[in-house]
Order: structure tokens, then sequence, then C-alpha cells
């Protein structure tokens, strides 16, 4: 029972008035329905309920509870006219209330629970109050987008609005207002309900696909969990993978996974087929993908997406010699752009070596490739990428190589003077760092292609090696010359000089590769033997 | 190896830790590494998978579940996809039959899977018959990679005559380079990696004749630099992988004894991390699957104490291809 308070003065009832003020911001729904039931009720009820049954009451509470119950109109209804006059003379006679409410005796748990689990019946009422307006900004925003969706139909239909008489049409604004709802929407859903709607689902230009979810038997060996984001994304692209579909928006997506995930190598073949359904200019692609190339460098799906742009769109530049060099040249300046990052880049040299075949960039030719090559190896001279690059350019020329013939073998069509030119190349550069194996190896090449001795440049190697086996005055400026000195006295049958040579590379020149020189010192004794 | 046992504890090799980190692998769902990979996912399973049957652990794993995920990654036409719901592709067809033949479980492909047929169908409408080459979807990129791949799948099921391998062994000869080497596409520099398909693809269908193994041998025995590291081009740095690319071609034209095999064995075991397991590609480097299973790999193909044996020409147990292709000593 509330205390009594109509005996204090002003002051009293200012301070109760405020105290129930506070009672009721601090009450919990369920209280406040339980207090609204209660004065629904007479107070013996209430009493009886509290003290555990009829027995606990007096016995004018009793008689009055017996009447409040023979006077509820279902249980009047028996009573014969008679009766019935007897049952209210005694109501009067007891004098107490019989208040009588239509609603139910409210239970603590039935407004539900919210997101985090919260029984709602313990909100406070201040707090249910805001939920409620919350919802209640749900309905209008999703009232909002039925109509917006309706007139998207219509005009789709191009039906004509009736009160307007004009055709229904859906403007730039119209989008951006459901847009905007949308997002409201979004946050009212996840702070309502913990509902997560992503980027798809609350775009309008999406509203025609239904997303795909991931499939995957339960309690897999590998079962695969996306943050969310991601996982939308994902299950809008196989839906629109599923149904072969091509557009601008397939484009924009593909673009959303990749900036998420580049390795992804499904994304990037739909994002082709989508490239070549819509006839996307091969420059707007271009600069696009150059900006993911210098992002994600180690990339390699990035490469072979170039190199199937690069097959689609030749066809269409081909007839132009203008314009291929133009392209050449501009493919080569952004090759240069990733070798800044890294030049020795296998992606990008293997795309390099077939835009060179493709575009037909010979050294010879106005677009050729030897001046950037030549820069790269002085940039760096121990760019090996860079020497390879080099040797594939000079002896695949198709202007003078044999077609197809091996890197190991002789090709007596490549002219004598490139051949001279090529060695003069490798040595200039040897004498630049005489460590350095990439010309080395470069020059033992060339002489092969040129069908040329060893031997031919054993001048050139004795620079590099002195007095071998003389523990004074031995002198090694190369051990890769040294080994090479050993195979041309191997070629000319010189067998003991070899021998040495290949004995002090294991001594003292090369000795981590003891293993390698001892092995080649007993083949050739197994030789001669 | 009387030597190896005076190596200092750290330069021993942490086979317990090993194995809890592979196993940990699947459990690291909630991480965002673990979806970005999502797209090397059978790839990975093969990973961790050949890595504890080296340690000695096969049934680290479980087998049954296993199973599952690689059959729920088969498409209609045979491939295999690198998770449910990604396109078939030859690199995770391949590890999907490297991961039946590890766990003895082809049966399974013909019991729930789309049979062997399929996949062989599969690996074979990839060649291009004029060439010789390979790709690796529909979409037709070609390299050596994908010819050793589907060498490699086709002969575990006994199914090499699908496919042209005289045109096939003919493309891997245009490859050799100046250098002794081979690349991934005819002119292409030469790399370890490449180098190690080229040669096991030959490896596979027996026509070594046309390798010129001490030119090769050369090649490969100079990647060793100062501190005892691999590395995969000339002028580049060393990496963890590169011991098996490296070596395993060495190992194809018998020459892993020209390098220096204590030198390795003290880089490898450096990139350890020897309390939570796994090996990175260099010394302090995070770990990661791919690395751990290349050290071991190294380690096994120079004989290191308590490690199976490795196959250098199909990177599985000696155990597994001796069980499926019989002894080839």
């Amino acid at each position: 029972m509330p205390p009594k308070n109509n005996k204090g003065g002003a002051k009293a009832k200012d301070s109760s008035a405020k105290q129930e003020n506070d009672v009721v911001k601090t009450q919990t729904v369920f209280e406040r329905a339980q207090a609204a039931y209660d004065l629904t009720r007479p107070p013996y009820d209430k009493e009886r309920e509290e003290l555990g049954g009829l027995h606990a009451l007096s016995t004018v509470e009793k008689t009055a509870y017996a009447n409040w119950f023979c006077t509820a109109p279902d249980e009047l209804a028996f009573l014969s006219k008679k009766a019935q006059k007897e049952l209210w003379k005694q109501v009067n006679e007891t004098n107490r209330p019989l208040r009588r409410g239509q609603i139910d005796k409210p239970k603590p748990d039935q407004w539900g629970k919210d997101k985090l689990g919260r029984n709602i019946g313990d909100y406070t009422v201040q707090q249910y109050e805001q939920r409620i307006e919350k919802q209640g900004q749900l309905t209008c925003l999703k009232a909002l987008g039925r109509s917006f969706a309706s007139k998207r139909l219509y005009a789709s239909k191009g039906l004509v609005d009736s009160s307007t008489g004009e055709v229904y049409k859906l403007t730039e604004e119209d989008i951006k207002a459901e847009k905007q709802h949308r997002k409201e929407m979004a946050a009212l859903k996840k702070d309502l309900y913990g509902e997560k709607m992503g980027p798809y689902s609350t775009d309008p230009e999406w509203d025609d696909v239904v997303p795909v979810p991931q499939m995957e038997p339960e309690g897999a060996l590998a079962a695969i969990a996306y943050p969310e984001d991601y996982a939308e994304s994902m299950s809008y692209l196989r839906a629109v993978m599923a149904a072969n579909e091509y557009s601008p928006r397939c484009l924009k997506l593909t673009e959303h996974i990749i900036s998420m995930n580049p390795a992804h190598y499904t994304v990037w073949l739909y994002r082709f087929a989508n490239i070549q359904h819509l006839d996307i200019p091969l420059l707007d692609e271009i600069e696009w993908l150059n900006g993911v190339a210098l992002d994600y460098l180690k990339n390699y799906q990035i490469w072979h997406h170039r190199q199937l742009l690069l097959e689609h769109y030749y066809p269409t530049i081909a007839g132009s010699p203008d314009e291929v060099k133009r392209f050449a040249r501009s493919e080569r300046a952004f090759i240069m752009e990733m070798f800044a990052e890294d030049a020795k880049n296998y992606h990008v040299w293997s795309y390099r070596q077939h835009l060179t075949r493709k575009l037909g960039m010979w050294e010879n030719e106005e677009h050729g490739e030897l001046d950037s090559i030549e820069g790269m190896i002085n940039d760096d001279v121990r760019n090996n990428s860079a020497w390879s690059h080099r040797f594939f350019l000079v002896f695949s020329n198709p202007r003078y190589s044999t077609p197809d013939s091996h890197a190991t073998e002789a090709d007596p069509k490549v002219p004598a003077d490139i051949i001279d030119r090529e060695i003069k190349y490798a040595q200039a550069k040897i004498k630049l760092a005489p460590q350095n194996q990439s010309p080395w190896n470069y020059l033992r090449g060339v002489l092969v292609k040129g069908g040329r001795e060893l031997g031919s440049v054993q001048a050139f190697v004795e620079m590099y090696v002195q007095n071998i086996g003389n523990e004074e005055t031995e002198q090694v400026h190369s051990s890769h010359a040294l080994e090479q000195l050993a195979d041309i006295y191997e070629e000319a049958g010189d067998k003991e000089k070899a021998d040495l040579c290949w004995k002090r590379l294991g001594e003292k020149w090369d000795r981590i590769r003891l293993g390698y020189w001892e092995w080649k010192r007993r083949s050739l004794k197994a030789a001669s033997s | 190896m009387a030597q190896l046992q005076n190596l200092p504890d750290e330069l021993q090799l942490a086979t317990e830790a090993h194995v809890k980190y592979i196993q940990s692998l699947d459990s690291r769902k909630d991480e965002y590494e673990y979806w970005l990979t999502e797209h090397l996912r059978l790839n990975g399973v093969y990973w961790g998978l050949t890595a504890l049957h080296l340690l000695k652990k096969p049934e680290a794993l479980p087998r049954d579940a296993t199973i599952d995920f690689v059959l729920s990654c088969q498409h209609e036409n045979g491939g295999f996809g690198a998770a449910p719901g990604h396109d078939a592709h030859m690199l995770y067809t391949v590890s999907a039959v490297q991961i039946l033949a590890l766990i003895d479980a082809f049966d399974e492909l013909e019991k729930r899977g789309k049979g062997k047929a399929a996949v062989g169908k599969f690996i074979a409408d990839l060649q291009n018959r004029e060439t010789g080459t390979f790709a690796g979807d529909e979409w037709g990129e070609e390299d050596t990679r994908f010819l050793y791949g589907a060498f490699n799948a086709l002969s575990l099921m006994g199914m090499l005559d699908l496919v042209d391998v005289d045109k096939a062994v003919d493309h891997i000869k245009a490859c050799a380079n100046f250098d002794g080497g081979y690349g991934l596409t005819p002119g292409a520099e030469s790399h370890s990696g490449q180098i190690f398909t080229c040669l096991a693809a030959l490896s596979i269908v027996g026509r070594m004749e046309s390798v010129e193994a001490d030119k090769l041998g050369k090649w490969l025995s100079e990647r060793q630099l100062p501190n005892g590291g691999l590395n995969g081009r000339p002028e580049k740095q060393e990496d963890v992988c590169y011991s098996w690319w490296v070596l395993s071609g060495l190992a194809m034209i018998n020459r892993t004894h020209w390098i220096d095999r204590n030198a390795l064995f003290g880089f490898i075991l450096r990139c350890q991390d020897t309390e939570k397991g796994g090996i990175s590609d260099r010394p302090g480097n995070m770990v990661d699957v791919w690395h751990t299973l290349f050290g071991l790999t190294g380690l096994s193909l120079l004989g290191y104490p308590g490690l199976d044996e490795i196959d250098p020409v199909y990177c599985l147990p000696k155990s597994t291809t001796q069980r499926i292709l019989g002894s080839k000593d």
C-alpha cells in the first residue's frame, strides 16, 4: 500500500509529486503494467494474492471478495433476478469497492527479449518509450520503401500517375532519398534487433538480387568464416554469377571484392567476362588496374588479367601501327613504375615478354625494348631478370633468328656482328662488377648461340685470374672467371690445369660448393683413366 | 648424422610445436587472415597434411573430415575449387588428388565424389593439343606449373594416357634457358620453382634425357648463399621455400651433395618458431604453413633424422608414392 500523505502540508505534497515522478521514470515496464492492473481490481484481491489465499482476509473482506467474484458479468448470468437483488443488497452493506477492468494480469516476459537477450519487461518506461519510437520510425521508413518500390515498378511499366496526369518517373533525388532511408533503416535494425544490413542490402540498385549465402557441409574440416561485409559481397557475387549477369553494377561489385581480397581468382575471371560483355574501353580498365597493381605488388592475378585484356583488345589496334606503338610505350611506362618498386618481379617480367612478342617490341623497332633494358642494367648490373630479358630480346628477334630456336642451342642465323656486340656488352658489364654471375652466364649463353668456343674469350677471362696454385701470388677477382677458365682448359684438353682451378675453387674461392668442385675433379679423372 | 647431435638446442627440430601449429590452423576461423586465404584452402590442407606426415603424425588431422572437405570442393566437371563455391582450377584439383593419395582415399572419390574418370577428364581437357601445354582453367592461362600438376595428378591416378606426353615434353624442352635453368614459358628467366616443375614433369614420364644435368646442377648449387640458405634466382635473397625448389631439383639429378648440407640445416632450423611452432621464410619472420612444409621437405631431402622421407618428384612422402606407384628403385 502506498504511504498516506494526505495529512501533510503543501511542501509534503510537492515532494510526493516529485517522488512519484521519479518513480515513473525509474519504474520498469512490467512494474507499470502491474500498477495499471492493480488499479483495475479491488484492494482485497491484491491482498488475497499477496497473503496467499482467502483464509488470510478479514470476514468483511472475505464477503467483499465473494461479492466481487459473483458480480462478474459471467457469474451474474447464472443467478435469478431475486438472487441478483439479494447480492446487490449485500454489496451495498459491505461497502467495499467493486472495481473491474478488462485487462489480463501482466506476465514479466510478455514483451519478449531484445537483441542482447535482455527482458524488455525490465526496461524502464523511458527506455521502452524510446524503443517504441524507433520501431515507429522503422515502420515509416518501410512504408516509404514500399512506395519507392511501387513507383519504380510503375515507372518501369510506363504507367501514368492519375493525380498529375504524368508518366511515373524515378528521379536521382528519389534514389538518393531511398538510399538515405535504407541507411537509417540499417541503423535502426541494428540498434533494435541486432540485424546487420550490409552495403548491398541497403542499396536500391541491388533490390532485385537475392543473395546466395555460402553453403558448406556441417562440421567441415575447413569451415569458412567471413567478416560480414565480405560475406555479403560474396553472397551477391554468387547470385549474379549464377544468373550470368554482366552489368556495370557487377563490375563495381568485383572492384569492391578485389579491394578486399585481390587474390580471389574467381572474381577476376568474372570481372573479365563483364569487360568482354560490356565492351569496357581498354584504357579505362588499364587505368583502374594500374592502381590495383601498385597496391598489391606480389599479386599475380592482376597480371594474368592484364594479359587477357591484351589478347582481347589487340585485334582492335593491330591494324594501326601508331596505336600499337602508343600502347607499347604506355605499357612500358607502367611496367617501369612497377619496377621502381621491385625490379625483379617475375609476374611483371613474364608480362613484359608476352607484350614484346605480341606488339613486336624487338631491339631494332622504333618502339623496341633494347634502350629500356640497357637503362635497367645500367641502374643495377646485378639484375638477372633484366639480363634474361635482354637475351630473349636479342636471340628471339624474328627478323634474323631461327623460329623456335631453343635458348640452349646455337643459332646459325644470328649475324656474327650481333654475337660480337653482345660479347663486348657482357664483358663491359663484367668489368664493372667481376663477381656478378649474371653477365658471366650471359657471356656463356652468347657463345653457345654463336657456336663459338669458350676459349675464344680466354684472354678476357685471364684478366681476372692470376698465378693459380701459387700460394703467394695467386689472385682471383672473380670465382666465375676461375670456373670459366677451368672449363676453357677442359675444352682444350689441359686436364691438369682444369683440375687445379677446381681444386682452388673448393679450397679457397668458392668453398660452400666444395662438393660440386670435388665432383668435377673426380669425373674428369674417371673420364681420363 | 653424429654432428647433428652436437647442434645447440635452438637448432634441433621442434617437432611437437610444429604439429600443434598445423593443428591450430583450422581453429583460427575468427582471424582476418583465415578468410583472406580462402582461395588457397585446399592447397593449405595439402601443405599442412603433408607436413604432418613428414613429422610422422599423420593422424593429427581427422581423416573423415578431410575427405568430406575435399569432396565438397569438387564440381560437376570433375575439377576442384579452392573451397566450396570457388571455380574449379588445375592447382586445386592437383591438391585434392594429392590429399586423397596421401590418406589412401581414392575409393571415396568413386563412392561419394564424381569419380577418378571425371577428374582425369577435367585435367586432360586443359591440355592444348597443338602446343602440348596445359592451362590452369577454362580461361587458358598456360604455364609449366600446370603441366607439372597435370602429370602429377594423372600419374597418381594411373591416367597419363589421356594426354599427349610427347608434345608436353617438347614444350618443357623449349623452356630451357642458356644458363641451364628453366623458365615459366619459353624465354622467361630461369627460376628455381619452374626448374622443379619442369624436372619433376620430365621425371614422372621418364624423359630426363634432355636435361643437361651438370649445367643445371651447377646453376642450382649456385643458389646457396654464405649464410647457408638458398635463393630462387641469382642476386635474390635466400628463402626457406627454395630449400625445396632447389634441393628437389638437385635430388632428381642426384646432386644434393653439391651444396653444403650442414649450412642449410642450420639456416632452416634458425627459421623455426621453437615455441609456437611453424617455420618462416627467414630467421625471425612470421611463420606460415607453406614455409613450414618446404622447410621440412628440405630437411627431409637432406636426411634429417626423425623425419619421414619425401619424394622429390611428387612432394608426397615416399611411402605414399611407393604404395600407389610401386617402388621405382
